[in-house]
């Protein structure tokens, strides 16, 4: 590891209320050890999914076959890959295998014979593909399941739900899950559920002709990958809560709070938002949060490394008059606004497309309101208002499938520290 | 994910997360109830050890023990006893079963029984029959354990639930899910609960959890 600060961690504000269960936002910023050299990288064991229903007919399948294609090309030796592609009923193209450049020239050729029919059977065939990731689970390396489909689930389990308990039981496990949905259909709530419980991404494909970046920086991702299973540990005394408004889990683990940011590449940059609640206190207490970072094979904490991670937080009670006028922290205000207009656009996303175009208005209407309250003078914040405001018309009428889909993947980016084409964000040494 | 217990916080810290004063810690180490650190003076660091014996003692004098009495049954346990009861573990059990396992159990009981087993590197069927409805699947399997994007908070004072049994056949049996809506406010909900209607609770905390988030002023 570098020099480079690994974590960092700052408060919105600085004071609390004696008798107010104050809440304060905390902005954690991880960064990941910068890359290892390419023949040290983690073998990665990868099971690509394709939905073969009738929809995918045509160009769709095509490009996602040359995009699989595409992606083998990346693996090597080191490497294990299958390849399942399922309708109503899942076959096994190529059974779990080493990357060598036999197996994949042979995937290929049998891939090229598939073609597209009958329904979607999306649970079936993408548990069939973690099965050939678990059949040769590999313990140093980054195991996952890519599953790409066009259409809505209606063989098999369908219950959203229900699909990301087992993603989430596949991840403590070991095995994650990347989704990708492509076009209009799918459903981006069921793959973004999956993806978030399975300690993988969701990727929205607009147009089948970009299939192909997006599972190639997929796979990408998987072959920089430096630090696996990351996780915040925030230790606070046990009347104070902590949580993540941010996307990732969060868990206690004893009196402690867990928040798991799943694997990072080399590099990679993730914000994270806590809401810290307070106790009463006594004016002139002070308290506070340590947050360290750990990963599972100690890449954060390699050599007693752990005290040189932690970041240190305090707050001190103090009177309405004084806490009415402490300084805040706008880049932290900045990152608490985000998350909670992503969530307000997501919500706005699932109202408009149930039809209730009254209250999807409302809930952007409200997230705005609430950000003005603290935006202050700060041209970043205020334009965050004015979006939602804008936008507030937008989703008070009918939406199209694709434009939904825009707004939820731009949405989850945000909120996930990943740019617009879901990549994740990196600061490059 | 193991961390070394490492001497990581000041005396200030270390009171501050114990909900005690710095003087306290001095007279607790003084009385042998804590163990001094390593190092000593003003740079001294503490670590879990310390934290855990002082927020046992805090539990301790709650149910009006006196010292005496807890410095006696302190002395009796170890260091890893005394820090399991300060932190009453809530963390991810230990799934015990690999994914293979986990996989072929869910598919398994979603086709109804048989577990076929994938061997020809040959393209082929590996289920001829369509599967059937997706309900059959193990309906313990989900329920024992709470979505961890649900964000659940195990109950206080009440026992934890039971760690899934793995690999059992699936018996229909309820659990009471304790989901935090916001600090203060929960939601309870006897588990399993009917598809539609599960659907709908998880708008309900949705939305409930929206209108609650308190404006961060």
């Amino acid at each position: 590891m570098t020099t480079q600060t690994a974590v960092t961690a700052r408060a919105d504000r600085r004071l609390i209320r004696p008798h107010g269960r104050s809440q304060r936002f905390v902005l954690v910023q991880v960064t990941a050890p910068p890359a290892t050299h390419e023949r040290d990288r983690l073998p990665v064991n990868l099971a690509f999914v394709l939905d073969r229903s009738g929809s995918m007919s045509g160009e769709k399948i095509e490009l996602a076959k040359r995009t699989i294609s595409a992606a083998l090309e990346h693996l090597d030796g080191r490497d294990r890959f299958s390849i399942v592609v399922y309708d109503d009923v899942v076959d096994l193209v190529v059974e779990s295998t080493p990357g060598s450049a036999e197996a994949r020239r042979n995937a290929m050729a049998r891939l090229d014979a598939i073609d597209a029919r009958g329904s979607t059977n999306l649970s079936e065939g993408w548990l069939r593909g973690a099965e050939q990731v678990a059949s040769h689970i590999a313990p140093d390396g980054v195991n996952r399941c890519l599953v790409l489909t066009d259409g809505l689930a209606n063989k098999g389990m369908t219950d959203p739900i229900e699909l990301a308990k087992h993603s989430a039981e596949l991840r403590t496990r070991g095995v994650s899950t990347t989704t990708f949905g492509v076009g209009a259909d799918f459903d981006e709530a069921m793959l973004q559920g999956m993806a978030d419980a399975g300690g993988g991404h969701f990727y929205f494909v607009r147009d089948a002709a970009t299939t192909r970046d997006h599972i190639t920086s997929e796979v990408g991702e998987t072959l920089e990958i430096v630090a696996r299973d990351v996780e915040l540990e925030v230790v606070a005394a046990e009347d104070v809560r902590v949580e993540a408004i941010s996307p990732q889990p969060t868990r206690p683990r004893g009196s402690r709070t867990v928040v798991g940011l799943g694997d990072l590449v080399a590099g990679q940059v993730l914000d994270v938002v806590l809401r810290v609640t307070f106790p009463y206190g006594e004016i002139g207490r002070e308290t506070g949060v340590i947050i360290g970072l750990t990963d599972r094979d100690g890449v954060f904490a390699a050599g007693g490394r752990a005290l040189a991670i932690d970041a240190r937080l305090t707050w001190a009670y103090a009177d309405d008059a004084a806490n009415d006028g402490q300084a805040r922290d706008t880049e932290v205000d900045r990152a608490v606004a985000t998350q909670f207009a992503a969530r307000a656009r997501q919500e706005a996303v699932r109202l408009n497309r149930a039809g209730d175009y009254t209250n999807a208005r409302r809930v952007l209407d409200a997230t705005g309101r609430r950000i003005r309250a603290y935006a202050g003078r700060d041209p970043a914040l205020r334009g965050m208002v004015s979006e939602l405001e804008s936008e507030g018309d937008t989703f008070a009428a009918p939406m199209a499938p694709l434009a939904l889909k825009e707004a939820h993947f731009a949405s989850a980016n945000l909120a996930r520290t990943r740019d617009s084409q879901g990549r994740s964000r990196t600061r490059r040494t | 994910m193991p961390q070394a217990n490492l001497p990581r916080y000041s005396l200030t810290e270390l009171a501050d997360l114990a909900r005690v004063t710095p003087r306290t810690v001095r007279y607790y180490m003084a009385q042998g109830l804590v163990p001094s650190p390593g190092q000593s003076g003003p740079g001294a660091k503490y670590d879990d050890t310390h934290l855990g014996r002082l927020r046992v003692i805090r539990k301790l004098q709650r149910e009006h023990l006196p010292l005496a009495e807890i410095r006696q049954r302190l002395a009796g346990l170890d260091d890893a006893t005394i820090a399991g009861l300060a932190e009453e573990s809530t963390d991810t059990p230990d799934p015990g079963d690999s994914a293979l396992d986990y996989i072929r159990r869910v598919l398994g009981s979603s086709r109804g029984g048989s577990n076929p087993v994938v061997a020809s590197p040959v393209p082929g069927r590996l289920s001829t029959p369509p599967a059937p409805p997706a309900r059959l699947m193990s309906v313990q399997a989900l329920s024992a354990e709470p979505i961890e994007a649900m964000r659940t908070v195990p109950a206080f004072g009440a026992p934890h639930p039971p760690t899934p049994a793995p690999a059992q056949v699936p018996t229909e049996r309820s659990q009471w899910e304790r989901i935090s809506l916001a600090p203060d406010i929960e939601l309870h909900v006897r588990r399993p609960l009917p598809r539609p209607l599960a659907k709908r609770v998880d708008r309900l905390v949705s939305i409930a959890r929206d209108l609650l988030e308190e404006d961060p002023t």
